[in-house]
């Protein structure tokens, strides 16, 4: 395999004009694509596709539909029994029926039509809205209508607050015509607007949130540049000569153009929460190139020539180049297991930007190196003189790596496994699912999380669990939500979670609403509400609800063509304690009544609390695979790339460790493992393997049995350990404004987490790596014949004056 | 050789000049009506370049050839943007036919006898309702407007009588279908309608004592089972300010109920997406809208001729096609008609009102519209109604209303776009429950259709 190498590499930097040329192309093809980049949200991709509850909500998207926003307009200094705030909601609904894709039909206050009132009358029935053509003003006219909404049970509980000081309008967007952003730009000012002395507003709802994501885009792509022109600066400190910023920098960007056109050209729009992911992988750029880099001005330090160093460079360093990124990308796109369309369109774009860092990091960088000039820092680069800082920097890391080995190591070995056992139990804790009221992805004071608490408690809420029942024919004549067992089961359902200990705050059927229609059909008197369960009188009641509207103003508990209708129950939130409460009550319920009869099925669930339940078990579920998988594959690739299947288990080692401390630190933080926090731990696991490889092929490189693996560990990881300590540490400068910066939490989390995953896979890998290479001195350390060594003959490119040359070592390496 | 006497550009100026100085009577080289009193053809007061598809599109198209996706933007500017839509992104076919040159075919014999008989006595009141300009009396039959000078006079010919019989009795058929195809609802039903006043075919233009109304209309629902024996019954006022009474009755509770009847944008029954307001595209009292404004005059293909089905179905049904089940449309035949008057208007009686206006296309020859779509609130297309109508006369097969050949609609589509759902329904020779169509069918049709005792009666 060496000699394959050798050879690619005298190819690639014979041809490096053609190679160089046919790059450009390809990243002119690429960057082609870039306009057809698209960031958005497309919510139903949000969600695992094969989940039993995601199944449900595809096939019923209008019972509990997610993409409902609830606007309370509230009332600071009484009830809402006044011109002022009766035209303000009037206003309101008005406007919000003027939003961009909101579905007409499904406009609900009781300032619309479909908040009505009714009843008997001489003359006949007198179905008539709450309001009539204006906002009651007088206060004759306010008393009236006041009178009204005691007639209106449902408008009572759900449209105005249990103190009357609130008021709720509601209303639902069609997902085609829906553009989050410019929906959430509209609802806000209208918000905005209407907010004064007396009235306090809130809006809440999956549209708003994710349009509160679209609007921190802005913030995230300014707190993004600082986060580049910090890693540049870190850059710049670092290299201090052209090559050294140039090359990474380039390399990285030309990346980033294959990345993106990719997925331009797919035509697959990215989701904007995961835009941190890219960031990452241009510091992951950064970092491979600085770990070649290095090794370049080595090489050049002893060979005084840029295209023989480059040259050689290449040939050192691609085994384990290929081999870090091959895993980085390993991991990304295993994260496309999970079957969330969202996760695989993330895995498949950013496992392929990792893969395109092979053509644009390991080809493309040896290329650049050997056509810029040449830097004349690159002795006090690899620490020479033993003075300035990154000699302080490599003797304190050799002092760290004595910590690995001798009784130091024995203390340290112990200390671990301490920490370990501690972290085995303390992951136990971690939260999987949503650990605040609202969103996780908002700070708990943003004014959504706000409007969500203030929601929940004057009404009965936002969150809410969907009992579908599915009608087992779709053809004929047949219309099961009007037939007499259905609403029989529905009320009965009611009955049984209602009764049960911490209940819903609410529930609602299609057959609540029966009774009331038949009364008033029959003449008014409320010895006629009570429904007979016959077919023939429950079809009439029904038919009675809907003459003279369509079925879409019940859209929410029953669908069009009233075949099938759900069974909704409200909770007060949606914190992990109360989703598992809610799906515990409501299967119990379910098992008692059995869900199987002759005419429909009863499913369980949609709703938010099903769907939050149904990235949780997702996430909970695919989180073993994703680990067990990546570890397969780290350890195929790394027995194969050190012929030594102990050379895979010891890489697999920190890796799994460090995922486990990640877990302590997400636990101590308060940040819960969820379908935005998965792919970090997947990454982790690249970023650990990365260091890994590095470290492991520099001590085999290092090791020579007259000096003992103790001297290989010091050199090693004062040498590959500076490059580890350094993209770390330039990618931890670059993402802590995140936390710092950030109105949305989750950046803010991601901030901290990625700042976890750095620090702790380096310490690990500095620590445990060579503490295990010192316990167990595995046999591939002193074979040459694995693919991952990056040693080179010193002696085949000696110069004249070498003998000076800073980097003595180079001249012991002679393995190969 | 064929010279052209008259281009398009010399067309699109004629019209634009028209409509700038709100002339929206038929006729571009003349006046059709004065034609029409000098038993012209339309051929004098139209050029031929607005009387043929094939003179207009210059032999792109021709009467028999089929407008489909790939030539619609052929003839895009002759249609509107959501019949554009249905046939570019549904799969909608429209048949070309040759253009009415023959303006009886597209009257009752009557009501066009009437509007030339009338032409010129009416007026509107200082409240805007119709009146006989001469005497303040309601309106005595025909067009009231053949030759309008303003928008609302050519909006007041669609609401003076809806079916253009004295009394009309059709039995339609209706499927509704769900966006992805598949049929949703199916109704039979009766729609019956008799003019009180503005009688054509009849001894007296008014029916005595009946005078302050404008028409009875009732909707009886035969099919399917669980909507057997509902019906509603509208008693229109003769003011155009005022809503129509409507009470209905639903046989599993066996009373006739009063509803409210200024909720006009609401399905009767669940499932078809026709309001109150859409009927003849005047389905509310016309001065309950508002600032009514011609926006345009121009050509459009519009569905008046050659679609009725007599001599290929005994019952007048017809093909479908289109859609993702292959049943969304019917299969339709238009024409060019040389001269169709754009006009809008808004709900300003309606302050909940989910629509912000209507436009509705109105062929200038017989004053009967052609197509109609409404917006919503934020000036976005949702629904779009349009009729098919014909003279009911084949080579094989024709219908008498009386001594004539009758003349009716036989088919519409109601499209609402914004849910992708579409109402079909066609009128049928027959349906269940053994109604049939029938016009002019004289005084009997207020007993057995039109009074709350018939609904009732029927029900049970």
């Amino acid at each position: 395999m060496e000699a394959g190498i050798r050879l690619v590499a005298r190819t690639v930097l014979k041809q490096r004009f053609w190679v160089l040329a046919l790059l450009v192309a390809i990243t002119g093809f690429f960057a082609l694509g870039l306009r057809h980049v698209e960031l958005k949200t497309v919510f139903s991709d949000l969600l695992p596709s094969d989940h039993p509850y995601v199944q449900v909500y595809k096939d019923h998207p209008n019972f509990g539909n997610p993409l409902t926003v609830a606007l309370l307009v509230k009332r600071k200094d009484g009830d809402i029994y006044n011109a002022e705030t009766l035209q303000l909601i009037w206003d309101l609904t008005r406007d919000i029926d003027l939003s961009p894709g909101v579905d007409h039909d499904q406009v609900l206050s009781v300032a619309t039509e479909k908040a009505r009132y009714a009843e008997a009358t001489p003359y006949g029935i007198d179905s008539r809205p709450l309001m009539g053509d204006a906002p009651p003003r007088t206060a004759e006219e306010i008393e009236t209508f006041k009178r009204a909404v005691l007639k209106s049970p449902y408008a009572q509980q759900f449209l105005i607050s249990e103190d009357e000081s609130g008021a709720l309008i509601t209303a639902t967007f069609i997902e085609r015509l829906l553009d989050y952003g410019e929906t959430h730009t509209y609802l806000q000012q209208l918000v905005e607007d209407a907010r004064d002395e007396n009235h306090e507003i809130h809006i809440a709802g999956q549209p708003m949130l994710t349009g509160w994501v679209y609007f921190y885009e802005v913030q995230m792509l300014f707190i993004f540049s600082i986060t580049g022109l910090a890693l540049l600066l870190a850059l710049i400190l670092y290299m201090r000569n052209f090559v050294g910023v140039v090359a990474p920098l380039l390399s990285s960007l030309i990346a980033a153009v294959w990345g993106f056109g990719f997925v331009g050209w797919l035509g697959v729009p990215i989701e904007p929460l995961i835009m941190v992911v890219p960031l990452l992988l241009v510091a992951r750029s950064f970092s491979h190139c600085v770990q070649f880099i290095e090794r370049y001005f080595e090489i050049l330090t002893h060979v005084k020539d840029r295209r023989r160093a480059a040259e050689i460079a290449l040939t050192v360093m691609t085994a384990p180049s290929v081999l870090g990124i091959v895993t980085d990308a390993t991991g990304l796109f295993l994260i496309g297991i999970a079957p969330i369309p969202a996760m695989e369109r993330f895995a498949l774009f950013c496992g392929f930007w990792a893969m395109m860092l092979v053509p644009t990091n390991v080809l493309l960088t040896p290329l650049l190196l050997s056509l810029l000039p040449t830097p004349r820092n690159a002795a006090q680069l690899m620490g020479a003189g033993e003075t300035g800082f990154y000699a302080a920097l490599r003797r304190g890391l050799a002092r760290l790596a004595t910590l690995t080995f001798g009784k130091a190591g024995r203390w340290t070995a112990i200390s671990l496994a301490i920490a370990t056992v501690y972290a085995a139990w303390n992951v136990t804790q971690i939260q999987v699912g949503n650990p605040v009221e609202g969103s996780s992805l908002l700070k708990e004071r943003s004014e959504f999380n706000r409007a969500v608490a203030q929601i929940n408690q004057d009404f009965p809420g936002v969150n809410t669990l969907e009992v579908v029942f599915e009608a087992k024919s779709l053809e004929g004549e047949s219309r099961v939500a009007r037939e007499a067992e259905t609403a029989f089961v529905q009320s009965r359902l009611q009955a049984l979670v209602e009764k049960m200990p911490d209940p819903p705050e609410a529930s609602l059927s299609f057959a609540d609403y029966l009774p009331e229609a038949n009364r008033l059909f029959a003449g008014g008197n409320p010895k006629w509400a009570p429904l007979d369960y016959d077919d023939r009188a429950v079809a009439a009641a029904a038919s009675a609800l809907l003459v003279g509207t369509s079925p879409k103003a019940f859209s929410h508990v029953a669908d069009f063509e009233l075949r099938h209708s759900t069974v909704s129950f409200w909770y007060k939130d949606n914190k992990q304690d109360t989703v598992d409460r809610a799906i515990e009550q409501v299967r119990s319920a379910i098992a008692q009544l059995g869900s199987e009869y002759p005419n429909f099925s009863v499913r369980l669930g949609t709703g938010t609390i099903a769907l939050q339940q149904s990235l949780n078990d997702t996430v909970d579920t695919y989180q073993w695979y994703i680990l067990a998988a990546l570890n397969l594959v780290i350890l195929v690739a790394c027995s194969f790339a050190y012929r030594s299947i102990m050379a895979g288990l010891i890489l697999l080692v920190p890796v799994n460790l460090s995922n486990l401390y990640l877990g302590v630190a997400m636990t101590q933080l308060g940040i819960g493992l969820d379908v935005n926090t998965l792919p970090i731990a997947a990454i982790g696991i690249g970023v650990g393997i990365d260091y890994g490889i590095y470290l492991l092929s520099r001590i085999c490189e290092e090791y020579d049995p007259s000096t003992g693996v103790e001297q290989a560990i010091v050199r090693s990881v004062s040498t590959t350990g500076k490059a580890i300590f350094f993209t770390a540490s330039i990618v931890l400068i670059g993402i802590l404004p995140w936390y710092f910066l950030s109105e949305l939490k989750f950046l803010a989390d991601m901030g901290l987490l990625l700042v976890m995953v750095m620090l702790i896979n380096m310490l690990v890998a500095l620590i445990a790596l060579p503490l295990l290479m010192w316990m167990l001195k595995p046999a591939f350390m002193s074979a040459g014949n694995h693919a991952m060594s990056e040693s080179f003959n010193a002696d085949d490119h000696r110069q004249p004056d070498t003998e000076n040359s800073p980097i003595h070592r180079c001249e012991a390496l002679g393995s190969t | 050789m064929h010279i052209k006497r008259y281009t398009t550009d010399w067309t699109r100026r004629a019209f634009l000049q028209k409509t700038a100085v709100g002339v929206a009577g038929a006729g571009l080289l003349k006046p059709l009506w004065s034609s029409m009193a000098h038993a012209d053809d339309m051929t004098k007061a139209y050029p031929e370049e607005l009387l043929s598809i094939e003179a207009y599109t210059k032999g792109a198209f021709s009467a028999g050839d089929m407008i489909t996706a790939d030539n619609v933007d052929q003839v895009a500017e002759l249609l509107d943007p959501l019949t554009v839509m249905q046939i570019r992104d549904m799969g909608r076919k429209i048949e070309l036919v040759d253009s009415t040159r023959d303006i009886t075919r597209l009257f009752p014999h009557e009501y066009l006898e009437a509007t030339l008989r009338n032409k010129g006595k009416a007026g509107l009141d200082a409240n805007g309702n119709v009146i006989v300009a001469e005497t303040g009396q309601p309106w005595i039959g025909g067009n009231p407007f053949p030759e309008p000078t303003s928008p609302e006079q050519t909006f007041a010919n669609l609401v003076m009588s809806w079916g253009r019989h004295d009394d009309s009795v059709y039995a339609i058929r209706d499927w509704d279908i769900a966006p992805n195809g598949k049929l949703s609802y199916q109704y039979d039903f009766i729609w019956a309608e008799q003019n009180t006043v503005g009688r054509v075919a009849s001894d007296a233009p008014y029916i005595q004592g009946e005078e302050d109304k404008l028409r009875y209309q009732a909707v009886w629902f035969t099919s399917p089972a669980d909507a057997k024996g509902t019906a509603f019954l509208n008693t229109w006022k003769y003011d155009q300010r005022e809503f129509p009474d409507l009470v209905g009755y639903l046989p599993a509770f066996k009373r006739v109920r009063r509803f409210p009847t200024n909720q006009r944008f609401e399905p009767l029954v669940p499932g078809i997406t026709i309001f109150l307001s859409d009927a003849w595209a005047a389905g509310d009292p016309m001065l309950t809208w508002g600032n009514y404004k011609i926006v345009e005059t121009k050509p459009m293909l519009g569905a008046v001729s050659g679609n009725w089905t007599g001599d290929v179905d005994k019952n007048w049904e017809r093909g479908v096609h289109g859609g993702p089940d292959g049943q969304t449309f019917f299969d339709t035949k238009m024409e060019l008609c040389p001269e169709v008057i754009v006009v809008e208007a808004e709900p300003v009686g309606y302050p909940r009102a989910p629509v912000s206006k209507k436009r509705v296309y109105i062929d200038a020859r017989n004053m009967m519209f052609i197509g109609y779509v409404t917006f919503d609130r934020r000036g976005e297309m949702w629904k779009t109604f349009e009729p098919s109508f014909s003279q009911y006369a084949t080579n094989d097969a024709q219908l008498l209303d009386g001594d004539h050949p009758a003349w009716s609609w036989t088919h519409v589509h109601s499209h609402d776009v914004q849910s992708n759902r579409m109402s079909r329904f066609l009128q049928a020779k027959q349906m269940s429950g053994g109604h049939k169509s029938v016009y002019n069918m004289g005084s009997d049709i207020y007993s057995r259709y039109l009074t709350p005792q018939a609904i009732r009666r029927f029900g049970t």
